[in-house]
């Protein structure tokens, strides 16, 4: 039974590239571990050249691994290639992968006859995805004169035009404004309704937050954690940190002192802002500051965001070649 | 014949892309008078080689040959076209797609047959009798129908080249200029096939337009139409030897891509 | 300064493109096919002809393709407006650059001269090296004003690439250069004189053959001025697109 397999099982797996004679090896990703079940969407959060988008090549079989096993819906990404691709889809961000001299409807034309459709199969798959991504008011247009929003949700109506159980989606929110953003989420919503299964590769913490059942943190080809975006939060609960107004120096002498607190932060023009490090830290801090009579105090647990950047360090912001 | 079925599907809509691609390079206009000009200046350049050798008889042979030649030439646009996906970044797509790369890239440069064979139809039949090479309207169908057979069966060597050269892209210009002269030099187009050794002989009938010349060549002299009909064969026959290769080559470029990562997503 | 700038540019451009070096890479096959057409036709004596035509046509095939190139890139950069608002440094860049393709295109003769020798034993002499050098000099100069002429009609026709395929084989029958313009219908060999590189073959062709070469300064003359004229042409047309770029915002139509 193909229910009872995990949509994607990820085992050891390893992709180096160069290491030729004169190239230094680079390690895409390192004997990583995921199992994703059927029906979650999954997120990839990590900084570019985590590795996010070598996972997705080899789960699309565009890309080999160099060591490890990789199933798609139960099928080897390796030995049974033909069946993975008919189980997966894929988008990624940006504006390329259309014909751009073709209308919309042909695009989606091609790509189904590519899957396989045809007849009447073919129309019906192609008008439904039309209407759902709201193009068939343009669908005779050549995609040339699109907005980049429009480019992008028939980026989005291709990638599932296979009707695939497992739908890849690489940064596919890359240069999306708001509005197409939100809506991106509603689709991925729809999607898991569908039973499909989502692999979303993102460096966006609220989008992941919003939309994932749980998330892998990615850096340098590993997998840090992968949490309930929820669980995860709380995992690093010692990363809470505190805010106060009008805090005696002395009290502030004293936050210092306390075990757990990594800083204290002058945040004008009268507040503090007190940065903790272990996980009963911020109740001590909590408890510290309305001993010493400040009324104005609040906490904030770090978003996905904070996590992040704890978990990955500050290396979050650099691109790793 | 399921899969022959799809992959017949899969060139169709392939080949719609490839005639929008035409729609948008050419205008009937800039077709006529644009490249179908050019074209025909290349057959006459050669063939006036016939004024300055002060022979009529080698004015006449080398009018066929290139107006034969440029029937291939247009076709090995085949080379350039293929590499198109690389541009458009469907290359990974079509990767991952449940099917074979052979059928999408048969589809795609489809665009160039017709218009090859109308160039030099025209060149034939309209500018021919100006350079002393006459038709019967029987001759001149039938050497439209070799010129269908030039272009189906060179088709095949173009994909091979153009699969060959898919992930060097700033060699497509090159290779498909090498091969066009290399066709122009040993395949009876300018000279016979009997005026080089042996070896080169031998490398030429591996090329189809060695046999779609030698057809078109006897339907504007006197040949039996069992000759002419024997040459399409051989043509047609080593045309397809050549989508073969085509076919492997594209599954080498497939499977060397996923070996080295050089398929990129978005770049 | 823009053409020295230009001609740098091109220079180390060059050996990373190689669609710019293809008439280099066919040149000496063309030879090959020459040389097989008349040695087929027993025409030994025609060896001159069969060595010079692929060396001119590498010489006009390589000017346009970068002119042609050119413009195409800084259109699609979006950049050729601003390039063409100045009407002597877009020309004096494009001069730039072609002169040092056809510096490097030159190539095409010694390639050819090495293939008629390598394949065929066919070894052609020059009878009056003088006449030769200099007959290449201006040549190459007047190359690099037609450059100038043939951008300005890649600027005004949008489909520029079109056009360049256009340019090319009716200028090698204009051009003479396998077949002598003199052996043309004369309603062709009128216009044929208008375009440098009819004076350019013929002159070639003389050097090259034995018998003394006749009337070499007027004929020099007519390549350096059918060169200038397309220099001056082409700025004329150049400065007129710009007034029109500054009258409707737009430079050239379909």
């Amino acid at each position: 039974m193909p229910d009872t397999d995990p949509a994607i099982r990820v085992e050891r797996l390893h992709r180096t590239f160069g290491g030729g004679r004169r190239r230094r090896e680079t390690v895409a990703l390192d004997h990583i571990d995921l199992t994703i079940p059927a029906g979650e969407v999954h997120g990839l959060l990590g900084p570019n050249g985590a590795g996010k988008t070598t996972l997705c090549k080899i789960l699309s079989t565009v890309l080999l691994p160099t060591g490890g096993t990789a199933t798609v819906d139960g099928h080897d990404v390796v030995r049974e290639t033909a069946a993975v691709r008919r189980s997966v889809g894929i988008v990624f961000g940006g504006e390329r992968g259309l014909y751009t001299r073709l209308t919309a409807r042909a695009n989606l034309e091609f790509w189904a006859a590519l899957y396989g459709l045809r007849g009447r199969g073919l129309s019906q798959r192609v008008d439904a995805l039309l209407e759902r991504f709201g193009l068939t008011d343009r669908a005779h247009e050549r995609v040339e004169g699109f907005s980049r929003g429009m480019k992008q949700r028939l980026h989005l109506a291709r990638g599932l035009v296979g009707d695939p159980r497992v739908v890849l989606l690489d940064e596919p929110t890359t240069g999306m404004d708001p509005v197409a953003a939100h809506d991106f989420r509603d689709l991925v919503r729809e999607l898991r309704a569908e039973g499909r299964t989502v692999l979303l590769t993102t460096h966006d913490m609220a989008e992941a937050e919003a939309v994932c059942d749980r998330v892998s943190l990615v850096d340098g080809g590993r997998i840090l954690a992968t949490e309930r975006p929820a669980t995860l939060g709380t995992w690093i609960s010692r990363y809470a940190s505190v805010e106060a107004r009008d805090v005696p120096p002395s009290t502030v002498d004293e936050l210092r002192a306390l075990p757990g607190v990594r800083a204290v932060h002058h945040v004008p023009p009268d507040r503090i802002r007190v940065e903790t490090g272990a996980e009963d830290a911020a109740p001590a801090v909590l408890r510290l500051l309305v001993d010493a009579g400040v009324g104005d105090v609040s906490t904030a647990l770090p978003s996905l965001a904070d996590v992040y950047l704890h978990v990955i360090g500050d290396r979050g912001m650099r691109v790793n070649k | 014949m399921r899969e022959a079925g799809r992959a017949l599907r899969v060139v169709r809509a392939s080949a719609a892309n490839a005639m929008a691609d035409l729609r948008v390079v050419y205008t009937p206009v800039t077709w006529t008078f644009g490249w179908l000009g050019r074209i025909v200046m290349q057959v006459v350049f050669f063939a006036l080689i016939g004024v300055l050798l002060d022979s009529p008889e080698r004015l006449r042979f080398l009018f066929v040959g290139n107006a034969v030649m440029v029937t291939a030439l247009e076709v090995m646009m085949c080379v350039a076209s293929s590499s198109w996906e690389r541009k458009a970044g469907t290359l990974p797509l079509l990767v991952a797609a449940p099917t074979r790369l052979l059928p999408v890239f048969v589809g795609r440069s489809v665009q160039w047959l017709p218009s090859g064979v109308a160039t030099a139809s025209v060149a034939l039949f309209a500018v021919g009798p100006a350079f002393g090479v006459t038709w019967t309207p029987w001759r001149a169908v039938a050497a439209v129908g070799c010129l269908v057979v030039v272009a189906v069966s060179t088709y095949g060597f173009g994909l091979a080249v153009g699969a060959a050269v898919l992930g060097l892209p700033s060699l497509r210009n090159v290779s498909s200029n090498v091969a066009n002269t290399v066709m122009m030099l040993i395949c009876g187009v300018m000279v016979p096939v009997s005026f080089w050794p042996g070896w080169v002989g031998a490398t030429a009938r591996a090329l189809p337009l060695t046999h779609g010349v030698a057809a078109v060549r006897g339907l504007a002299g006197d040949a039996a139409p069992g000759e002419v009909l024997r040459d399409c064969g051989l043509a047609l026959g080593v045309g397809a030897a050549w989508f073969l290769v085509a076919g492997l080559l594209f599954e080498r470029f497939a499977a060397a891509g996923r070996r080295t990562g050089s398929i990129d997503f978005a770049d | 300064m823009s053409a020295l700038a230009g001609f740098r540019f091109q220079l180390r451009e060059l050996p990373h493109r190689p669609d710019h070096l293809l008439a280099l890479v066919t040149a000496p096959l063309m030879t090959l096919v020459f040389l097989a057409i008349t040695r087929h036709a027993g025409r030994a004596d025609l060896a001159g002809h069969a060595v010079l035509a692929p060396a001119l046509i590498a010489l006009w095939q390589m000017a346009l393709l970068v002119a042609g190139e050119l413009v195409a890139a800084e259109r699609e950069n979006g950049s050729l407006e601003a390039l063409v608002a100045t009407p002597s440094s877009f020309a004096a860049v494009i001069i730039g650059r072609v002169a040092a393709v056809t510096l490097v295109s030159l190539l095409g003769f010694v390639e050819a001269w090495l293939a008629a020798w390598a394949v065929f034993g066919v070894v052609v002499t020059v009878a009056h090296p003088v006449v030769f050098a200099a007959t290449v000099l201006v040549s190459a100069l007047a190359m690099a004003g037609t450059a100038g002429l043939m951008s300005a009609v890649f600027v005004l026709t949008r489909s520029a690439r079109t056009f360049q395929n256009s340019l090319s084989y009716p200028f090698y029958v204009l051009g003479g250069v396998i077949v002598p313009v003199s052996l043309l219908p004369d309603w062709l060999a009128a216009p044929s004189r208008a375009v440098f590189l009819s004076w350019s073959s013929d002159l070639l062709r003389d050097a090259v053959d034995a018998s003394t070469v006749e009337g070499v300064l007027p004929r020099l003359g007519a390549i350096a001025g059918l060169g200038f004229l397309g220099l001056c042409a082409g700025l004329l047309a150049l400065r007129r697109a710009v007034d029109r770029l500054r009258r409707t915002g737009t430079l050239g139509h379909a």
